[in-house]
């Protein structure tokens, strides 16, 4: 039988930092996108406590809901979720693990998979460690046992961890190359950055009209999607990736690095921005969109898009455009779900894209010359071509894409 | 202890132009948010715009008690460019506080 997933949402709030009423929306949203029906949500303000992260009463409170789970907004010791499993009986999660939890249930991807495999398994290596500590204290090893502890569990872990990242660095490496190649065939390389729930995938099917699964809600994309657009004979790929989200800890921007680093290796960045959030919302998303850009070491020249803008009237959208013009590099309105300001952002796109440069190169007047010639004619804009002893041609292209041509060029020469 | 200050003109994205660098250095007894405060004030002095500094620099304490503290328009990093001149003045001041406060520990390393 299929029980629906019920649960009580819990958050406590340092009194020396101003309420902040979105931090519950925002867990509202991942519960419901981890698929749990929400039965109350309770605030405290308080200062932590030591044992329950919050007071017992209001545990207590939220345990007379009945739900599946207890999720907290903040983050969960061992020992917190050891002493409220055992006083209250509860199944608890912190916002962490809620998220790790969505990532797994959209996961389809080995590369996926795996990073979700290698954040887990971070988080819980510190967390299996403090457990095996408190299970054995004041205990002798010794006398009626091995002389040993289950220590082994820690050591798996930490060798699986091991294995996991070996096997992301291939899948790393052939990114890489997988980018250099794409390069070298002349394409620009543009990802798409943002919080999560920006609309980034209705962003990249509005722009390359393909049918990239987007839903409104967080985390919809996990594995970077590519799709190709060609702007005024610019042909450029568009790649999605993972959202953005606020308070993340380091190791799972780790863990995710292989996809973030479409973001790092990108030729321009379009930075997606909801703008129909409130203002201080909208700035403290643009914010944390800085921070991991930042994480990620993005050095490619940013274009933010202003999306949504179809929900907000054009005083109001002006307004907001205004308050976050410190934050928003090259900002564009734009409506992915109704098709407005994409001819804008288009044009924004080509103007930042870096300039081809031109270049004159020689090729042999031979078969294999021409062979080569007719593959330029995908990868650049050839200006002019004049056949001779030798082919002299003048083209515009990317440097990548000219480079491979002079290194297949001495290759051939080599090999005579 | 060093206090570097970089003051410039900043994009949100890039740093545009590097107007001044400045390097103080201080002693104090404590190193309480009252003399962080002071110290970083006086880098600052004649300097217009708006300070950035790291939120662990004030101990964590909300934007606008420390804005109310320092008597000037303050924010903590935001942008990629405030970020990177945070970096920028963080190598300063270890640069400068090797030079100003240890110059003999480099010649006996």
């Amino acid at each position: 039988m299929n029980e629906e997933k019920t649960a009580v949402l819990l958050m406590r709030e340092n009194p020396s930092k101003s309420p902040d009423p979105y931090k519950m929306d925002e867990l509202r949203g991942l519960a419901k996108a981890a698929g749990y029906k929400v039965l109350a949500e309770i605030k405290q303000r308080r200062e932590r406590d030591h044992r329950f992260q919050i007071g017992m009463g209001k545990i207590a409170e939220a345990q007379s809901y009945h739900p599946t789970k207890l999720i907290f907004y903040n983050p969960l010791s061992p020992s917190q979720v050891f002493n409220i499993r055992s006083e209250f009986s509860a199944q608890v999660l912190d916002r962490f693990n809620l998220i790790l939890e969505i990532f797994a249930s959209r996961a389809s991807t080995r590369e996926a998979k795996l990073q979700v495999d290698l954040a887990r398994l971070s988080y819980d290596a510190p967390q299996v460690r403090s457990e095996l500590a408190l299970k054995t204290r004041g205990e002798q090893p010794g006398f009626r046992g091995a002389g040993a502890y289950e220590q082994s569990m820690y050591h798996d872990i930490r060798g699986r961890m091991a294995k996991i990242k070996s096997e992301l660095k291939d899948v790393e490496t052939m990114s890489e190359d997988r980018r250099q190649k794409r390069r070298e065939q002349g394409f620009d390389l543009v990802a798409l950055a943002g919080y999560t729930n920006a609309g980034k995938s209705t962003l990249l099917n509005a722009l390359t009209g393909s049918g990239v699964e987007a839903q409104d809600q967080p985390f919809t994309t996990l594995s970077p999607t590519t799709r190709a657009l060609e702007i005024k004979g610019r042909r450029v790929l568009l790649t999605d990736t993972v959202g953005f989200i606020d308070d993340l800890p380091h190791f799972l921007i780790k863990a995710f690095h292989t996809t973030l680093s479409e973001i790092a290796e990108a030729d321009l960045v379009l930075l997606v921005a909801d703008l129909s959030d409130p203002a201080e919302l909208l700035h403290s998303k643009m914010v944390a969109s800085h921070k991991a850009l930042w994480d990620c070491q993005v050095t490619a020249p940013i274009v933010t898009v202003l999306n949504k803008v179809d929900r907000l009237s054009e005083g109001e959208a002006s307004m907001k455009e205004e308050l976050i013009r410190d934050l928003a590099p090259n900002p564009v309105m734009v409506s992915a779900f109704s098709g407005s300001g994409l001819v804008e952002l288009k044009e924004c796109i080509y103007q930042r894209l870096q300039p081809l440069q031109e270049y004159q190169i020689r090729l042999p007047n031979t078969s294999e010359g021409l062979s080569r010639l007719s593959r330029l004619y995908e990868t650049a804009e050839l200006l002019s071509v004049s056949y001779g002893e030798e082919l002299v041609v003048k083209l515009r292209g990317k440097g990548e894409a000219v480079a491979r041509l002079k290194i297949e060029s001495s290759d051939s020469q080599a090999k005579d | 202890m060093v206090c570097a200050v970089v003051s410039a003109r900043v994009s949100p994205n890039f740093v545009e132009k590097i107007h001044t660098v400045r390097i103080m250095p201080s002693e104090a007894e404590t190193l309480d948010l009252n003399v962080v405060a002071d110290f970083i004030c006086g880098a600052c002095m004649c300097l217009p715009g708006i300070i950035v500094a790291e939120s662990g620099d004030f101990y964590n304490q909300e934007i606008w008690r420390v804005r109310s503290i320092l008597g000037r328009d303050f924010k903590y990093p935001e942008t990629i460019a405030e970020r990177t001149l945070i970096e920028m003045a963080h190598h300063i001041s270890v640069a400068g506080r090797r030079l100003i406060i240890e110059p003999g520990e480099d010649n006996n390393r």
